[in-house]
């Protein structure tokens, strides 16, 4: 007999809950003044934490941190639902930003400060996301075997002379997603797969490892340019392995397309949760994270762009020379990432 | 007063396709020792394991004292059911010592040592109590495991094959020992076997069981003698089965619609039996306590028969008893 | 007859049977089900997503990727198989029955590998062997001109996978050479018969079935890698599950993929179920004593001992050698305050979900047992499956049912008690632990029944036939007896929740993260160097109860 009344308490509660469910939605949730916000974010380096921790200091807001993969994020933030904590979401591409966006993960907001520190090409047009540093796809080539003359254009890179000779890695890598979307957006759908056979035709191996591996493998020998990101070039001069050290200067850097439309740039930045809790605070957070200050600790510790305009590069960045950045919407990039993806398979790009 | 009523008592593990225990009904008066006898696969365990409590019947009731303790609505838990069960493989507590295997179920902790010191006595294991299982030899480990189910005072103490992991020596010296301490408790007792032996040396009353079917119940005298059917005549002692022709070759008015069986020691070397043969000797066999002699009767039937002494000649006079002979109805 | 049929059709007849059910259904037959159903969710979550249907892409992905996809993964699983089956059997085989130096140290050694994740096996061979690597420093140092490896190829990785996961197959076969070879060597040496023939034609059957079991569980681990296979730029199905479910924006189609992975592997189960009980007779066989070793010639045993260390030097000592070299480069930058702290975070989140498993895993083994329905005995098994879905997959699982109910609590907490309490479950530590659960019950389930197997059912019927409800028989008569199975369990679970990486980024809160997290995080932002220190730490924690296992083995 007993278990009957256990069954029926399960019963009970669940007829419960059918009942609170209508009560629920008729109520207005409550605006309470908070004191953090919650971010969500797939970068993680030493200097972001040290930014949150003087954005704590300054402004008493306390920064909760979620580290995760962009789409992990935008996953959990999708099943969460009006339930997610989340008040901003920080990627480390642009692809992604917009990807959350058309989700419906972001909201538009309106901020002078932000549209003050960040040119328009680099913010959403919305103002549902907003760039927080920059970093440009080059060629990295041997300096012993390889002059920068010889170099023009990723179009160029097809062309035979690059027969076995480029190396450039896996076509899960967002970088290399964001690169084809930005030929598919300039050169259209065709002219990009073709691309994408011409450069597998052209590649010394099959892809695999990272950038810095790419460029090691350039020192090695076993290519003679490689398609990496200004980033990990830096990170690769600042190893503590001094055979890295010697790896990354063993290589030039070349921006490609400079006669033409500018070298492809991918960005890192941040957008406020559909749902955020904090909205203010995301607004603050984002503002001061676009601001001289914040975008210095940037420039001076990751080996990134800072999109700031006020804000010189370091001094690494500086000595590989300025260059014409492709100003091609970023949303672009979003909108053809997935065609990229498929282009990719089709090619047979690893 | 019976102690335990067993009604219609059936069990199945697959739902009824075949049936494990079929509707088998018996009873125990207080005091007694049955013994349930029968082949592998005869569901004897089964049996057991119901009244103890460990399986749920299919149907049929189960009263201890006049109580129902199993049945299709009713299921009273083993340890609720003051039944004493020795396990074929003993179950010792491996990580007990004797004395904690023995107290283990004694419900009244004041007089729980004195209460040890006394069936340790009873068993002969005095002094045993600090040793642990694995240092005792086979029988010990078997005393241990009687010491422990008649510990706590049971109702009812249920013996599973107790002996048949021990050798023939030990087991004959055991068995009567064991039953004397069963005798000597005055507890109501089920002894399950195999071995016919076993069942004929102990008990007051002996359960047939083939393959879940109860088949014949009754004293141990009356099985032997007068069984019911081939199979269980066949259970207790060698019997030579007596087709038609060669009953015919003794000139035994013969039904032609029973069956016929002897033992194999009453055919007789003798010719003043009320039935009697000339045959010649094919084979001998010396088999220990016996010979064992192939036989052939004059027209060619082929039979064995057992005898005390070395055979001298080739060919002898056989014969056998009225009375010897047993009587079936044909099973087919 | 037909009085017969008749009683038997009463005693099966509907009225009957509800009357059993009633009399038989009891309190652990609900709580065992409620525990198998709270596991069985995700799974089941999984499994009706199928239904649903796949993207839109599952089309480009059957034509473009499906074929390599099938290919690469069919030439880890048979590559493995083999160099898994030779180091295995051949060194169990050798430390079993032959006696030579270091042989006790070799026993455990051997094990060791197991405690390196494979990604991190795959990262520092990439580093030994690559530019710059410690093997062209070192040939350098000895002025040799450097000779070149690729390592980041498919026989790499092969090699790769095998060095990490052999140990399944080396302690499942050296239990049976240890505990039931003796006799039949006996016997086989009686009858004049040599001791290569002797390990082929009798030995290597004998202990088939604990290989292929230990092998299965090398490929359910192989088909589950990801990081390895994905550094070495080998797209195999579960980097197929990865980019649909992240690059192409189909977690529908994700689902499919696994689906079919899991197929793959639930078959892989049913043919080792099915070859365990078609050869039946491995468990009559038991030696009673332990195997003799053979005293050898000196050379020989020189021989035997570098033949047998290749495993450990290859699997272990040159993979740590490297994180070492690493640490000693980045220490100074990596370690920290917080560093430690998520040190501490890692094992209290491991302890915390080892003995919840283990606590559920006995919960569902004794539970079953004093449940009396027989349908709810098969049932129960199936809530162990988890361990064969990719931990991605399990998250996904786990996600969707748990914010239902956060969904629903949220509500509840706010109309009734006028509280926000923000997710309850999903991102908290209670998720996490709960996924944790799901993924890894097998690993606590298997050891700790076998060890009630081996004990067997009539030690706890006596206890209960004494007068002892079932608590009461548990703690005193099973617990102890299982003690041993119970802490495997234990400590094989505290190891995989320290190892796991991509369950824990989905679910963990943010105010936790752990070694391997982190290990992932530097690994990701391409600081591989940096990621040596919470690497070595995590081999580390595994060491101690790879260790303590061999001597469970061994006694």
């Amino acid at each position: 007999m007993k278990y009957l009344v256990w069954i029926s308490v399960f019963f009970l509660a669940l007829s419960c809950k059918t009942d609170k469910k209508n009560e629920a939605t008729e109520k207005a949730p409550e605006v309470v003044e908070t004191k953090e916000v919650n971010v969500y974010t797939h970068r993680h380096y030493p200097s972001d934490q040290e930014l949150f921790a003087q954005f704590e200091k300054e402004t008493g807001i306390k920064v909760n941190v979620v580290n995760a993969k962009a789409d992990e994020l935008m996953q959990k933030m999708t099943s969460e639902g009006e339930q997610s904590p989340a008040d901003v979401l920080i990627t480390v591409d642009a692809g992604r930003l917009v990807r959350a966006k058309n989700k419906g993960l972001l909201q538009g907001v309106t901020s002078a400060v932000l549209e003050k520190n960040i040119p328009a090409h680099l913010r959403d047009s919305d103002n549902a996301w907003f760039s927080l540093t920059k970093r440009a796809r080059v060629i990295a080539y041997a300096k012993d075997r390889i002059k920068p003359e010889m170099l023009s254009t990723y179009e160029d890179l097809t062309s035979d002379k690059w027969n076995k000779k480029i190396l450039i890695r896996s076509s899960s890598n967002i970088y290399n997603q964001s690169l084809l979307a930005s030929i598919i957006a300039h050169d259209g759908g065709d002219k990009a797969k073709s691309w994408a056979e011409g450069m597998v035709a052209n590649m010394a191996r099959s892809p695999k490892g990272n950038d810095r591996d790419q460029v090691k493998a350039v020192v090695a020998g076993e290519g003679d340019i490689a398609v990496v990101n200004t980033y990990y070039i830096g990170k690769l001069l600042n190893s503590k392995n001094p055979e890295e050290v010697k790896a990354g200067e063993g290589v030039g850097i070349f921006f490609p397309n400079q006669e033409t439309r500018g070298t492809h740039i991918n960005v890192s930045g941040a957008g406020v949760a559909k749902y955020a809790p904090n909205k203010e605070n995301a607004i603050k957070f984002i503002e001061f994270l676009s601001s001289k200050n914040a975008q210095e600790v940037f420039a001076k510790a990751n080996y990134e762009y800072p999109v700031n305009p006020t804000v010189a590069p370091s001094e690494l960045l500086a000595s590989w020379g300025t260059f014409k950045e492709d100003v091609l919407p970023l949303a672009k990039l979003g909108e053809n990432n997935k065609k990229a993806v498929l282009t990719f398979d089709e090619a047979g790009w690893q | 007063m019976n102690l335990l009523e067993v009604t219609t008592l059936s069990k199945s593990f697959d739902h009824g396709k075949t049936m494990a225990l079929d509707q088998v009904s018996f009873s125990i008066k207080k005091g007694k020792v049955i013994t349930i006898v029968g082949e592998s696969g005869s569901a004897k365990t089964t049996l057991i394991r119901l009244i103890s409590g460990l399986e749920t019947p299919d149907y049929g009731e189960i009263y201890l004292k006049e109580t129902l303790i199993s049945s299709v609505t009713t299921m009273i838990p083993p340890e609720k059911r003051n039944i004493g069960l020795v396990f074929q493989d003993y179950a010792l507590f491996p990580h007990m010592s004797v004395a904690d295997n023995i107290g283990y179920g004694i419900k009244n902790k004041k007089d729980k040592n004195i209460r040890i010191q006394e069936v340790l006595n009873l068993v002969g294991l005095e002094g045993y109590d600090k040793r642990y299982p694995h240092q005792l030899s086979g029988g010990q480990q078997q005393r241990v495991a009687l010491a422990r189910a008649i510990a706590p005072k049971p109702e009812l103490l249920i013996l599973d094959e107790p002996f048949s992991n021990l050798d023939t020596m030990l087991r004959e010296q055991l068995r009567n020992e064991i039953f004397e301490i069963i005798k000597a408790t005055g507890i109501t007792a089920i002894f399950v076997t195999h071995d016919t032996e076993d069942a004929l040396a102990v008990s007051d009353k002996i359960l047939v069981l083939k393959q879940g079917k109860l088949i014949q119940k009754d004293k141990a005298k009356t099985l032997y003698k007068k069984p019911e059917t081939a199979y269980v005549a066949s259970l207790f002692g060698t019997i030579i089965e007596l087709t038609p022709s060669i009953l015919k070759e003794f000139d035994y008015p013969l039904n032609e619609k029973k069956q016929y069986a002897l033992r194999a020691q009453d055919i007789k070397i003798e010719k003043n039996t009320d039935y009697t043969l000339d045959a010649c000797i094919v084979k001998s066999h010396f088999m220990g306590e016996y010979y064992q002699l192939e036989m052939e009767s004059p027209k060619g039937n082929h039979f064995l028969i057992h005898v005390n002494k070395k055979a001298k000649k080739q060919k002898m006079s056989i014969g056998f008893n009225e009375k010897d002979l047993m009587i079936f109805e044909n099973e087919n | 007859m037909t009085k017969l049929v008749g009683n038997k059709n009463k005693i099966y007849s509907l009225e009957n049977k509800a009357k059993r059910f009633k009399r038989d259904i009891n309190q652990w037959s609900i709580i065992t089900l409620i525990i198998g159903f709270i596991i069985a969710i995700p799974i089941a979550t999984i499994f009706f997503k199928l239904f649903s249907g796949p993207g839109e892409t599952w089309n480009h992905i059957v034509y473009t990727l499906l074929p390599k996809y099938v290919l690469n993964t069919g030439y880890l699983v048979v590559g493995c198989s083999i160099l898994v089956l030779l180091m295995g059997v051949s060194t169990a085989w050798i430390v079993s029955r032959y006696d030579f130096p270091f042989r006790k140290q070799l026993e455990w050694l051997l094990i060791l590998p197991l405690a390196i994740p494979s990604y991190i096996t795959a990262y520092s061979y990439a580093g030994v062997f690559d530019y710059g690597g410690t093997l062209e420093l070192l040939l350098r140092y000895f002025s040799i001109s450097a000779i070149k490896i690729d390592i980041m190829n498919m026989y790499g990785l092969i090699l790769i996978l095998s060095l990490s996961l052999y140990p399944y197959v080396y302690v499942s076969a050296r239990t049976v050479f240890l505990t039931q070879a003796n006799n039949l060597i006996e016997a086989s040496r009686l009858l004049g018969v040599g001791e290569f023939k002797t390990f082929f034609r009798l030995l290597l059957p004998l202990a088939r079935p604990a290989i292929i079991g230990g092998l299965i569980l090398v490929l359910m681990e192989v088909l589950n890698d990801y990081g390895a296979a994905k550094y070495y730029g080998i797209s195999t199905f579960t980097t197929g599950i990865f980019r649909a479910w992240f690059a192409l924006e189909e977690p529908e189609t994700a689902v499919y993929l696994s689906a079919i992975l899991v197929t793959i592997i639930f078959g892989l189960i049913l043919l080792e179920k099915w070859q365990r009980q078609k050869i039946g007779y491995h468990n009559d066989i038991k030696s009673a004593n332990r195997l003799l070793r053979k005293q050898i010639q000196s050379n020989k045993k020189w021989f035997l001992l570098s033949l047998a260390s290749i495993p450990v030097i290859l699997g272990f000592i040159i993979p740590v050698m490297q994180l070492l070299y690493w640490v000693g480069l980045t220490y100074e930058e990596v370690f920290s305050f917080e560093f430690l702290s998520i040190a501490g975070q890692s094992l209290g989140v491991a302890i915390l979900a080892a003995l919840l498993t283990t606590i559920f895993a006995l919960g569902l083994i004794y539970f079953t047992k004093w449940n009396k329905l027989h349908f709810i005995k098969n049932l129960s098994k199936i809530s162990t499956l988890g361990y064969a879905i990719p931990g991605a997959v399990i998250a996904v699982g786990v996600m969707i049912p748990t914010l239902f109910i956060d969904k629903w609590l949220y509500k509840v907490f706010r109309s009734v008690f006028e509280i926000n309490i923000g997710l309850f479950i999903n991102g908290t530590i209670i998720g996490l632990t709960y996924a944790y659960m799901v993924r890894f019950l097998a690993v606590a389930y298997n050891p700790i029944e076998s060890s009630t197997l081996k004990i067997g059912d009539k030690i706890s019927e006596s206890s209960k036939i004494l007068g002892k409800g079932n608590f009461i028989t548990f703690f005193k008569v099973d617990l102890p007896l299982i003690k041993k199975g119970v802490l495997s369990g234990l400590l094989l679970v505290f190891v995989d929740v320290m190892k796991e990486l991509p369950l824990t980024l989905i679910l963990k809160p943010y105010t936790i993260s752990t070694l391997a997290v982190k290990a992932y995080e530097y690994a990701s932002d391409e600081l591989i160097a940096e990621a040596a220190l919470p690497s070595l730490l995590i081999i580390c924690t595994g060491i101690l109860p790879v260790i303590f296992l061999n001597k469970l083995i061994t006694k």
